[in-house]
């Protein structure tokens, strides 16, 4: 029996009952919520709910109230990211809403990245991520982006209309071993295997994992083309992420 | 029991199913672009010129009616003609690629800065289509349907504001985001007029307010009464065009008085019929990237089927067809039309619009 009543917030325990249907997401969200701060539970109904400058205000105050930032970042802003990531992929919320809970995301994370960084605290994980040469189409990658960046990954965005050299060179300079393409068109669905191609050529291949999406990419071209890892929408993205850097969900 | 009908022209075929009226068969159409590198080959007419030399544009349109046994000719092969009168900046591309406005170079941040330039019929790049319009009529009579095309205020605000900046404007000032789309709704009709005059028989009007990235409410909020002013101010058919996921959006598009919907290949032939519930013609759906890019003939013509089987009014592909496409799995689908027709499915095709008029 699934006991809703460890999440203290009420608001963020309807969310959770409301919202999240599938039984290992019902498991671990419960977990999460049930040891998190009521502080914690606070910041991450701040996330789901996209209000920016509160969560901007409670991620302050937990800190000057003790709270260390990989708290406040594990147990708010991405338990709280997470949630939206699977109300995004169930319809009952839409871009406008994921894009407003990034930026309530990205307020709170403000004040934690320069304590992170400065106490040489590593992140989840490492993405080059952009849109193929010849595309100049970013939402659906910078949905990814969101999630990834909500799930404690360091990201490289190299933006749109990038040339295969680019994301060697992106790779080479920032270490990552993952890199993320996107595509929209059907046009430039082939310049990502040509940017593995020339992974290959420039004899990185066995160092990175690669993944693919976007709208007319499936499995079956991401198989043929000869990627690691394909993901239809930005969770799923983040969930290949972490498969092929062998990180526990 | 349906009357027999007589042989019709592609226009007159047209027309009549964008008014939901008996056909003598299912014409194919394709409201959105029918360039490929083939086609381009065959009519000597390559990309980018033939995005903006009026006399190329109207050889590859063409080649949809003269090579490919469409129905219709649309002479608009991407999204940017008036945005590059508004001043956004276009990445032009070669022959294997469409252009693309630089959203992540956006030219407008508030609804004061939106200026429709004294020149936006004039400017070479809108202006090419109403010539390419002209050019066609001119070589086809009244034989075949010529469509043109003239973009929503929802897709142009993408344009000038970027994706990101106008979705989020949309969800933090609902009231600044209808006074942006009130005054680009000027664009859309001065440019839909303005080809009807040309001589275009309908238009197709892309606003990409799709369930990939907004909810059915923003449609109802936001562009539903402004739709159904388009279709009392353009008088000629108009085919909304929105890709991706939209059956949830279809009952609201269809209360809009728009001719058609063009839909997309996420939403089933079958569900987008109930969904439009008889109340506007529906346009489409064969998977571009899936099948016609990717298969072969007998996979184009089981999807042409699954469409006549569901009463679809105008059959054809999803959206604009990709370029590298083979022209053999384009001309299955006015094959498979006809075979269909012959073996007896365009009566029943009749039977099944003639009951719809009268639901």
């Amino acid at each position: 029996m699934t006991d809703f009543s460890l999440i203290s917030n009420e608001a963020l325990r309807g969310e959770i009952e409301e919202f999240v249907t599938r039984p290992a997401e019902i498991e671990r969200n419960l977990r999460v919520f049930s040891r998190a701060h009521p502080r914690m539970q606070a910041i991450a109904l701040a996330v789901i709910e996209g209000e920016h400058h509160l969560c901007d205000r409670l991620t302050r105050e937990a800190l000057e109230a003790g709270h260390v930032a990989i708290e406040v970042m594990d147990d708010g802003l991405i338990a709280g990211m997470g949630v939206v990531g699977i109300k995004f992929r169930e319809n009952f919320i839409f871009v406008p809403e994921v894009l407003a809970c990034a930026r309530a995301m990205k307020s709170g994370m403000a004040h934690i990245e320069p304590i992170l960084s400065a106490s040489g605290v590593p992140p989840a994980g490492k993405v080059v991520m952009g849109t193929v040469k010849g595309d100049l189409h970013d939402i659906g990658k910078n949905l990814c982006i969101m999630m990834l960046r909500g799930a404690g990954f360091e990201v490289v965005d190299l933006g749109v209309d990038t040339a295969p050299d680019a994301f060697i060179d992106a790779v080479e300079e920032s270490g990552a071993r993952l890199v993320g393409m996107s595509a929209l068109l059907t046009t430039t669905v082939p310049n990502m295997g040509r940017t593995i191609e020339a992974f290959i050529d420039a004899g990185l291949r066995d160092d990175v994992q690669i993944m693919v999406g976007g709208a007319p990419v499936t499995q079956e071209f991401a198989d043929d083309m000869g990627a690691d890892g394909y993901g239809k929408d930005a969770l799923a993205c983040v969930a290949e992420a972490k498969r092929l850097l062998g990180i526990n969900a | 029991m349906s009357q027999p009908i007589s042989p019709m022209t592609s226009r007159q075929r047209v027309l009549a199913a964008l008014r939901r009226e008996p056909v003598d068969r299912t014409p194919v159409c394709n409201p959105t672009s029918v360039a490929t590198v083939e086609l381009m080959d065959l009519a000597d007419a390559f990309f980018p010129e033939a995005n903006r030399i009026p006399e190329k544009m109207a050889n590859l349109a063409e080649t949809s009616y003269t090579e490919l046994g469409f129905d219709t000719i649309m002479p608009v092969f991407s999204i940017i003609q008036e945005s590059s009168a508004l001043g956004c900046k276009i990445q032009w591309e070669q022959k294997d690629n469409w252009p693309t406005v630089k959203m992540r170079e956006p030219i407008w941040r508030d609804v004061e800065d939106i200026r429709i330039p004294p020149d936006l019929l004039t400017h070479p790049d809108t202006a090419c289509v109403t010539e390419a319009i002209r050019i066609l009529r001119r070589r086809h009579g009244d034989e075949v349907a010529i469509i043109g095309k003239t973009m929503g205020p929802w897709s142009l605000a993408y344009h000038g504001f970027g994706v990101e900046p106008f979705l989020l404007m949309a969800l933090d000032d609902p009231g600044k985001t209808m006074q942006v789309l009130e005054r680009l709704k000027e664009v859309t009709i001065a440019y839909g007029l303005a080809q009807i005059e040309a001589g275009a028989d309908a238009l197709t009007l892309p606003d990409h307010a799709t369930g990939d990235l907004v909810s059915a409410d923003y449609y109802r909020r936001f562009l539903k009464e402004l739709h159904a002013e388009f279709a009392a101010r353009l008088p000629v058919p108009i085919i909304l065009h929105i890709c991706g996921r939209t059956v949830d959006r279809m009952p609201y598009i269809a209360e809009t008085g728009m001719a058609a919907f063009h839909f997309d290949s996420k939403n089933r032939p079958d569900e987008s019929m109930a969904a439009v519930c008889g109340h506007c013609a529906l346009v489409g759906n064969i998977n571009n990237p899936e099948t016609l890019f990717a298969r072969d003939p007998e996979q184009v013509e089981a999807e042409v089927l699954a469409n006549l089987e569901a009463g679809i009014h105008l059959v054809g592909p999803e959206c604009a067809i990709p370029l590298q496409t083979s022209i053999e799995n384009l001309r299955a689908i006015p094959r498979a039309v006809r075979a269909w027709h012959s073996a007896g499915g365009g009566a029943r095709c009749h039977h099944h619009d003639h009951s719809h008029n009268n639901g």
